[in-house]
């Protein structure tokens, strides 16, 4: 067992990740096998399956790269799915009804989320407001702006097909998952600014003594905000992906979105308690929601299922987290 | 004298990697007042804890009133008559005075609260102590001497038979502690049994009847207060150690200049009107009892805590210091008594936490760079001999000195030449201890450091400052050469009241 | 010297921020009223309290944990939960009246019994604890009832009367908001737990220094958990008030109610960082609450304003309080 362990390669990659991506493979076979039991001529191993979870994967995918920043300053963002689905709402309220070009709109949508981020950051780091406080605020006035912006209406992006939907070879292009290659690619970059720049050092000290940062001579206010903006803007690329994977936004929703990406998170060895934090664990954490939610519905349970099983997880998750930390001290 | 009520014998404690308790012997009788004494971190709490409950012993007998007994938890004790009154006040702040008092044993009105009878019972307490408290008055909006009052009062309201003061005079004003002396002496008439632990060599003599000294977790002996001088009870207390190479005199040359001056500086209750100059190479001690405003002095200097007012000059310049990040910046670096919570991050390596006060000098571009950062606290690593397996290993595997010189080097990687250390040995074991000291010579005489000291070892001022500021509630009270500085002067004017 | 104390402690006894709340009460109904006739109107007013009865069960019941210093934010979807499950035994299990009120207020009880264990023993953070909560509520509801809406007797019907406990219609048509009755009652012996019996001292104890309560001998998981039942008991309680007012329970709905009583209890007084708080504040917290919700769309505002109204009251609840527990 220590053998393994000490191994190189288990090291760089981190043993728990190495568990996690055990428990997907795990996931797909049990999923692959009970659902045709339960669930009548259905096949979870099908290639529309198989995308149907990558669309999932995506948008909670870039959520989870940014409540991962979020949680490394030792906070807590829960207003990210809202927020997605505001800045969903309105940017394609502003494609559809008032026509302004599609580069535009999305830059919107990275805008709103961006917005949302320096809110909850600014109260947070600033203002000293619990972080789960302000961004239940945040949240809830997301959801109201995102229903007054529409009037209530729902909005639908155009379909492949039609004018202006180049957007959605973002998510997929001829049969190719480009989401999950940019995915990817976001993740290296953050990965990157959160394990070599300054900044994410920081956030990482931040969340795990942020009296010490400051007695350092850091402007730890600063880089806390940073954290939740980064995390607002993560949200905005992921209402992009959303809507290029199912052109409809609905008013009003969106926070079921939140623990799946809290739970991304913390399954990927994220700390709640701040200063430990895995991009590579939100990845492969977002994965195993999008692949357990398929895998919910393909079995024929209703969605239900997935809240009660995400609140589970972060349950079971958190406590072993402070489990072990409370041996080590 | 009276009869034993209390025996505590062969008494063990150990925490992972310490010996807390080394077969600690105690004897408290029925109507004597017991003082406990010992430097800090002697034991004296952490045998109290013991007894009360709140810690369990390794190995050791407790006999009270004729058997043996074993307390799990406070509850235990205090249901026997034995009761502590503790350092660190117990109390919550939101509920009223009586309120705090009858906590966990409210007197009960069928299944309401009689608070009318609590505020009764609590003034009847006060009437017997000769205090005069309102019971009524919520417990933050009281002072802390007030507060102590109300502590005693809960004790005693256990009808207590043993009741042990942990340090009680530390937060009280002159008039206060001759109250406190005239509850303990009606205490001690009614033959209760009274441990008294404190540092305060003045009030051992006036109120205690018997000494027992405690050193490094061990017990030493005991003397009759009456027929023992100070010196004696010094002596058991630091063994030889205190008379070990103290500084005679400044090793400051006498045309250093003046690096850091601070004028007329008032930030809150604890800091008022404090003045003082630091010179270049100098080790300037600050002494004083625990809570005489030197930590928030110094915090205020440091831009940890907003300042009213006063100016701050740095090489004769004037400075504004509103946040740490302006001292860090001037050069100033601030090492805080509390390590852990206020010094070293220590979920991060010995590496991460060298560069956290100048990041932006090791940045390549965008990126950190890995190689210079660690070069450099490889340097400091081996100049400060930090004992570590590997620069990156996390700083909470390590011990308090080692975790104590990565904050050391923390300020020197960002080049800073005032270093304000507060309590620099406080949990750290004997043989790191002398390292830091010789750390802090080496500092000063070899990297042009100048140094502030905040030490409440009367040792460690003794041995390292060359000059010592002392402060009493506050106020600075005096400034001694160390070629004048007696422990007698200091301890006069760190007791010092208007 | 003495006199200086006296005077103090006047300022002190009446309590400004709850005059500063009457007032706004007062200036916001003048306005609604001056802006919208139509606001003027009796109506305007049992429609009012029918939106304030859950909200205000689930504040006074959230009260507690907020005062220990936690919080509870498995109440809003709780509350749908459990009003779900309990219509769901009587229209499709065939079971009497009484065991659909009684399961209802259990599962809420149990809910909080839960939480309760899982902070005070397991010593996780309030908010993530029942954040989790909130999420398994809000699945749980529709697993164990299938699927279906919630739908509690209307007036009229078999068990009918359970209309009639929050909103009496006279024979002569006219509407009784008697809600409010018990309403009343309610604070009055809520206010009395927190003041006068052991579960309100401890439960302030908690919040103000829980260390100390435990060194004073108290048990102190029991009382922890103890404060959350009651919010869990009273999300129960809401649950029975919100099905009675409005019948029907859509599954998967309720998210958001939880910010509306939290966010009512902060405006009241009840500090996030726990030792205080009180019943009365709690209460006029919710009123100006649902005054805004109520009013706002007489004055033009959509109700989706509602929600971004709830947002930026709390957030602005939440920043008063946080400076005025910085300035003590």
């Amino acid at each position: 067992m220590e053998k393994i362990k000490n191994n190189k390669v288990v090291k760089a990659i981190g043993f728990n990740r190495i568990i996690l991506i055990g428990v997907i493979i795990l996931l797909y076979l049990i999923f692959a096998v009970l659902t045709p039991v339960l669930h009548s001529g259905a096949d979870f191993v099908t290639y529309d399956r198989f995308m149907s979870a990558l669309n999932y994967a995506y948008f909670i995918g870039f959520m989870a790269l940014g409540v991962t920043f979020v949680i490394a300053t030792g906070g807590i963002d829960f207003s990210v799915g809202p927020v997605m689905f505001a800045s969903a709402l309105i940017s394609g309220f502003c494609l559809m009804k008032y026509n302004i070009p599609l580069p535009v709109c999305l830059i919107i949508s990275l805008l709103i989320g961006l917005a949302f981020g320096t809110l909850n950051g600014y109260f947070v780091a600033y203002r000293f407001l619990p972080s789960f406080i302000t961004s239940m605020a945040s949240m809830q006035i997301a959801k109201g702006i995102g229903s007054v912006f529409t009037k209530t209406q729902s909005v639908t992006w155009p379909g492949t097909g039609n004018a202006n939907s180049w957007y959605r070879y973002l998510v997929k292009w001829n049969n190719i998952p480009t989401g999950l290659i940019i995915l990817i690619a976001v993740a290296v970059i953050c990965a990157i600014v959160l394990n070599k720049t300054k900044a994410g050092r920081y956030m990482l000290c931040i969340g795990s003594n942020k009296e010490a940062v400051r007695l350092s001579g850091v402007n730890t206010k600063k880089w806390e905000m940073l954290a939740y903006m980064i995390c607002g803007l993560m949200v905005g690329i992921a209402a992009i992906f959303y809507v290029g994977a199912y052109t409809t936004v609905q008013p009003g929703l969106g926070d079921t979105f939140n623990n799946e990406a809290i739970a991304a998170c913390v399954m990927g060895g994220t700390s709640m308690a701040g200063g430990l934090a895995s991009i590579l664990g939100s990845i492969i954490g977002a994965l195993i929601v999008a692949l357990m939610q398929e895998g919910i519905l393909a079995m024929g349970f209703t969605i239900s299922y997935q809240y009660v099983l995400t609140g589970i997880i972060v349950l079971v998750a958190v406590t072993a987290d402070i489990m072990s930390r409370k041996r080590k001290s | 004298m009276g009869e034993v009520i209390l025996t505590m014998k062969g008494i063990d404690k150990s925490f992972p990697g310490v010996r807390a308790l080394d077969k600690v012997d105690l004897e408290v009788r029925k109507g004597e007042v017991l003082a406990l004494m010992g430097e800090n971190g002697a034991g004296k709490s952490t045998l109290m804890k013991v007894l009360t409950g709140i810690y369990s012993k390794d190995a050791g007998t407790i006999t009270y009133e004729g058997r043996e007994v074993t307390y799990h938890n406070p509850r235990e004790a205090q249901a026997d008559g034995i009761v502590i009154v503790h350092q660190e006040l117990n109390m919550m702040g939101h509920l009223t005075v009586a309120q705090n008092i009858f906590i966990g044993r409210e007197f009960k009105k069928g299944p309401f609260i009689d608070d009318k009878k609590m505020n009764e019972e609590a003034e009847k307490l006060f009437k017997q102590l000769n205090i005069d408290i309102d019971p009524k008055a919520t417990m933050s909006e009281l002072t802390v001497g007030m507060q102590q009052m109300c502590e005693i009062a809960k004790a005693i309201s256990h009808e207590a038979k043993v009741i042990i003061f942990d340090e009680p005079s530390a937060a009280l004003t002159e008039a206060e502690i001759e109250r406190l002396f005239e509850i303990i002496r009606s205490l001690k008439k009614q033959q209760m049994g009274i441990v008294y632990i404190s540092h305060r060599m003045d009030e051992i003599k006036r109120i205690t009847d018997r000494v027992s000294v405690m050193r490094d977790g061990a017990y030493v002996g005991t003397l009759i207060t009456e027929e023992c001088t100070k010196d004696d009870i010094i002596n058991m207390m630091v063994g030889r150690v205190i008379y070990e190479d103290p500084k005679t005199e400044s090793q400051v040359p006498e045309d250093a200049p003046v690096v850091l001056k601070v004028d007329h500086l008032n930030a809150g209750r604890m800091v008022r009107d404090v003045s003082f100059e630091l010179r270049k190479g100098e080790i300037l001690g600050f002494a004083g009892l625990m809570g005489a405003g030197r930590t928030e002095t110094l915090r205020a200097v440091f831009g940890a805590d907003p300042k009213e007012s006063g100016e701050i000059f740095l090489n004769g310049k004037k400075i504004e210091i509103k946040r740490p990040q302006d001292a860090v910046k001037a050069g100033i670096g601030y090492l805080s008594e509390d390590r852990k919570r206020y010094g070293v991050v220590l979920q991060k390596t010995i590496t991460e936490n060298s560069t956290l006060a100048c990041l932006e000098e090791y940045v390549k571009g965008i990126f950190i760079d890995g190689r210079k950062e660690r070069k450099v606290t490889k340097k400091y690593v081996d100049l400060l001999k930090t004992k570590t397996p590997g620069i990156d290993q996390l700083v909470m595997n390590l011990s308090g000195g080692n975790q104590q010189k990565v904050v050391v080097a923390k300020w020197l990687v960002n080049n800073c030449d005032i270093l304000i250390f507060d309590e620099p040995t406080r949990g750290i074991d004997v043989g790191a201890k002398q390292e830091i000291y010789e750390l802090m010579n080496k500092l000063v005489k070899e990297e042009g450091k100048s140094i502030i000291m905040i030490s409440s070892e009367m040792t460690e001022i003794l041995r390292m400052s060359d000059r010592v500021v002392v402060m009493c509630e506050g106020k600075k009270t005096g400034e001694l050469d160390i070629a004048e500085v007696t422990q007698e002067k200091i301890m006069n004017l760190a007791t010092m009241r208007d | 010297m003495n006199n200086a104390k006296n005077k103090s402690s006047i300022i002190q006894k009446i309590d400004l921020q709850k005059i500063v709340i009457i007032s706004v009460l007062v200036i916001l109904f003048i306005f609604f009223s001056a802006m919208a006739p139509t606001f003027r109107k009796y109506t305007t007013i049992i429609t009012l309290f029918g939106y304030m009865y859950y909200i205000l069960l689930m504040a006074i019941g959230v009260t507690f944990p907020l005062i220990t210093g936690g919080v509870d934010l498995s109440i809003g979807t709780g509350l749908v939960c459990y009003s779900i499950v309990g219509s769901y035994l009587i229209n499709h299990q065939g079971m009497p009246i009484w065991v659909g009120i009684l399961v209802t207020l259990l599962l809420g009880t149990a809910m909080g019994a839960f939480n309760g264990l899982v902070v005070s023993v397991l010593e996780l953070p309030p908010f993530i604890t029942t954040l989790c909560t909130m999420m398994i509520a809000r699945g749980l509801g529709s697993i164990l009832a299938g699927g279906l809406t919630g739908v509690w007797p209307v007036a009229g019907s078999q068990n009918g009367w359970v209309r009639s406990v929050f909103r009496l219609t006279l024979k002569n048509g006219t509407i009784i908001p008697i809600g409010m009755l018990w309403m009343l009652i309610i604070i009055a012996i809520m206010t009395i737990v927190l003041t006068k019996t052991r579960v309100g001292r401890y439960t302030i104890a908690i919040g103000s220094n829980k260390e100390a309560l435990r060194l004073s001998g108290v048990r102190v998981i029991k009382w922890h958990v103890i404060a959350y039942m009651i919010s869990g008991f009273f999300a129960g309680l809401a649950a029975l008030a919100y099905g009675w007012t409005f019948t029907t329970i859509t599954p998967g709905t309720g998210a958001g109610f939880e910010l509306d009583a939290i966010g009512a209890a902060i405006i009241g007084g009840t500090s996030m960082t726990g030792g205080k708080g009180s019943i009365i504040g709690t209460f006029l917290g919710v009123l100006l609450i649902s005054l805004l919700k109520t009013g706002l769309p007489y004055v033009g505002l959509q109700a989706n304003w509602q929600q971004i109204i709830t947002g930026i009251v709390l957030l602005v609840a939440v920043t008063v309080d946080m400076i005025r527990s910085k300035k003590r």
